[in-house]
């Protein structure tokens, strides 16, 4: 009883460690993104690499916080830290100390956190009511305007229905690429991916691996919201889209997670395609993080380089992709 | 091309932006009225940038209204004050020294480059393509460093003044030398530029169909500038104006109307701009700069149209004493409100900034109207 105690207490050590290293970690990929990647491409200085991801978020942290206007504020104010914990999560699952949690260490469990991230957008773009637009206190409907009489929209709301569209079909290139190593190891266990890669090699160096590699960096992309996936918070109409009302901590947080969230994703590409779990006691964390580091630059390279998409180039991105990822599948079952 | 109607009857949703948005450089609202996020309609509102300056300069001194008609506008300041001068100029009759007219040429097509790299700049930006916009704005950096060098300012030039230009903004051969080389090392940046502008099929296919303006709907709508010249009709008001009577160039006009065919078109004009500066460099004549020698007298009112980088721009006034009365300015913008209303029609939510965007939007110098709403 006690030696089991001991071990649990030791893998819950060892959890602890690794988030923190890792976290810390994450807080850089931020500001490498934006000053190595996307400063050197515009030929300009950028700013400091601590900036976007450290020193911003502990700036917003000692700012006043303005109350945000949405109909449930509690429930606004709260979805930035379920989205974190959400993530928190995602990462634990992924060290090989939660193995032994076969309902929290598979796909099924990961799918359905990364769900809960994406159904977190639709709320806050559901629940912001920001000043950008309604609000916005400008005698717009005066003698001599047009339609009088229309109902008036929240840009978040746009926003809160792009979000659902992209749960819909936005995301699903990335679950299919999620899935396909699952064709190989014939598990849905990440204990038993990680073992079978470790048996007969990563699962990125075949076919089927190469194929749904392509597929899981477009769906990173999309997850992330960036550009040119960013349809959810384009800053050409809906400006932040679910961000908007929140501010200091809360604000905070938000930065925190898109960190924690780069890094996450990383991690996970590296546990279903290479075989590599994340643990700060093994030098194989270092593939982890240059693996992260990989998809940070790739990101920050095709963001630079393309406009926010609309419709019209998003749809047959995500339905090229789609097929991409069914076809992986395809070639993995085979 | 079709024309566009908008279906009012099927309207169903309103969303108003503005009047603050990091799309707009400028304070404006606009209420779209979509359906699935398409626009519908679109309904251009501004007004909270008035600040009076016809009403100001009523009664002021001619050479101080002048001064101030520069305040208007950050962008295209040169302009006004030539524009307002000029007024002056027809209605005293005063002859201005060819010098003088060549380096207000001058300063005036650079201050079209200027106004044409911001308008790639914001356009790529408003894409949301950012390293096309960096690259624009570098571009006009160099530009902004000739408008400085020649009026001592980035954005406030003071270059013009009754009779010609101010002595201090005369171009000696350092000057016209370093104009030469940075114009050289513009025009080698805009080629790479737009050539790859145009190899980018991902940004191409962004911007090409959106925003739509028919010629014939352009004209009915009595849009003006460079967003006429983009929907195929040859008209430049800068053929009419005696000032560039000496120079030789092409009118530039593109066949489509939409985003693609007014990036390409300020990025093909600013190549004319660069020949025509290039022109006056070569054959700019020796003389003085300025013609102190006339007289004032009253006149009735003056009325004088120039071509400005976003289109036509109309001063008048009368002169009585000395000074200034019944100012009316009217900017380009003023006529391309129409269009930007238009080209919003039966495109996506995402692209409507973009569509009032490609009509080169400068707001602050149009609000001359102000309407006082009684409660």
């Amino acid at each position: 009883m006690f030696e089991i105690n001991a071990i649990a207490l030791n893998s819950i050590f060892a959890v602890i460690i690794t988030v923190i290293v890792c976290f810390i970690i994450s807080t850089l990929l931020p500001g490498i993104e934006r000053k190595y990647v996307h400063a050197r491409i515009q030929q300009r200085i950028g700013p400091p690499v601590t900036s976007p991801g450290i020193m911003a978020p502990i700036k917003f942290l000692f700012k006043e916080n303005i109350k945000p206007s949405s109909p449930v504020p509690g429930l606004y104010k709260a979805l930035p830290v379920i989205c974190f914990l959400v993530v928190l999560f995602l990462f634990i699952a992924l060290t090989p100390f939660a193995y032994a949690i076969p309902a929290l260490a598979s796909l099924v469990a990961i799918v359905g956190l990364l769900k809960v991230e994406e159904i977190c957008y639709v709320l806050m773009g559901a629940l912001s009511k920001s000043i950008m637009s309604v609000r916005m206190p400008f005698p717009d409907r005066v003698k001599g305007a047009a339609h009088l009489n229309t109902t008036r929209s929240f840009i978040e709301d746009i926003s809160a229905r792009r979000s659902l569209r992209m749960i819909t079909y936005g995301s699903f290139p990335l679950y299919l690429a999620l899935f396909a190593p699952v064709t190989q190891a014939r598990s849905i266990f990440l204990q038993d991916i990680v073992m079978y890669q470790q048996t007969h090699g990563p699962f990125l160096f075949t076919v089927a691996g190469g194929i749904s590699a392509v597929v899981f960096f477009i769906g990173y992309m999309i997850m992330l919201n960036e550009y040119p996936f960013s349809i959810i918070k384009a800053k050409c109409d809906v400006i932040e889209g679910p961000y908007m009302e929140y501010a200091s901590k809360y604000r905070s947080v938000v930065f925190i997670t898109r960190g924690f969230l780069m890094l996450t994703l990383g991690v996970l590409f590296s546990v279903l395609f290479i075989g590599i779990p994340p643990t700060v006691f093994s030098p194989t964390i270092l593939i982890n993080i240059f693996v992260v580091l990989v998809f940070v630059f790739m990101m920050g390279i095709f963001s630079a380089f393309t406009p926010v998409f609309t419709n019209r180039q998003l749809l047959p991105t995500i339905l090229g992709s789609t097929l991409l990822g069914i076809l992986a599948i395809v070639i993995g079952l085979l | 091309m079709e024309e566009k109607v908008p279906r009012s009857n099927i309207i169903e949703t309103e969303i108003p932006m503005g009047t603050v948005h990091p799309a707009a450089l400028e304070p404006y609202r606009v209420r779209l009225f979509v359906e699935d996020e398409i626009v519908q309609e679109a309904e251009i509102t501004i007004g909270v940038n008035h600040r009076g300056i016809e009403r100001i300069m009523e009664g002021l001194p001619v050479e101080k209204a002048n001064s101030l008609t520069e305040k208007i506008c950050g962008i295209c300041s040169n302009a006004h004050i030539w524009n307002s001068c000029r007024t002056a100029e027809i209605g005293l009759d005063i002859e201005i020294p060819e010098r003088a007219r060549y380096i207000r040429v001058i300063m005036s097509e650079l201050e079209r480059l200027h106004s044409h790299f911001l308008y790639l700049a914001h356009g790529c930006e408003t894409v949301a393509h950012e390293t096309f916009s960096m690259r624009a704005f570098y571009l006009r950096e160099t530009v902004m460093e000739l408008l400085a060098m020649i009026g001592g300012n980035r954005v406030q030039y003071g270059c013009s003044v009754l009779g010609g230009v101010r002595p201090r903004c005369d171009l000696d051969e350092a000057k016209l030398l370093r104009l030469k080389d940075d114009l050289d090392k513009i025009e080698e940046g805009l080629t790479d530029f737009a050539q790859r502008f145009m190899a980018d099929s991902i940004l191409i296919s962004r911007v090409t169909g959106v925003g739509a303006l028919p010629a014939e709907q352009a004209i009915r709508l009595a849009v003006t500038g460079p967003s006429l010249r983009a929907t195929g009709v040859a008209r430049d008001l800068r053929t009419t104006m005696f000032e560039y009577d000496d120079f030789d160039f092409n009118i530039i006009t593109q066949p489509d109307g939409d985003v693609k065919s007014n990036l390409l078109m300020r990025a093909l004009e600013s190549f004319e701009s660069i020949n025509i500066i290039r022109q006056a460099i070569a054959n700019i004549p020796e003389g003085k700069v300025v013609n102190r020698d006339w007289e004032m007298f009253d006149t009735d009112i003056i009325e004088s149209y120039i071509e400005v980088p976003r289109g036509t721009l109309y001063h008048s006034y009368a002169l009585e004493s000395g000074r200034v009365r019944h100012c009316v300015i009217r900017t380009p913008s003023m006529a391309n409100i129409g269009a930007m209303q238009y080209a919003c029609i039966g495109d996506h939510i995402t692209d409507a900034q973009l569509c009032i965007v490609q009509c080169d939007p400068c707001f602050t110098c149009t609000d001359r109207a102000i309407e006082i709403i009684r409660r």
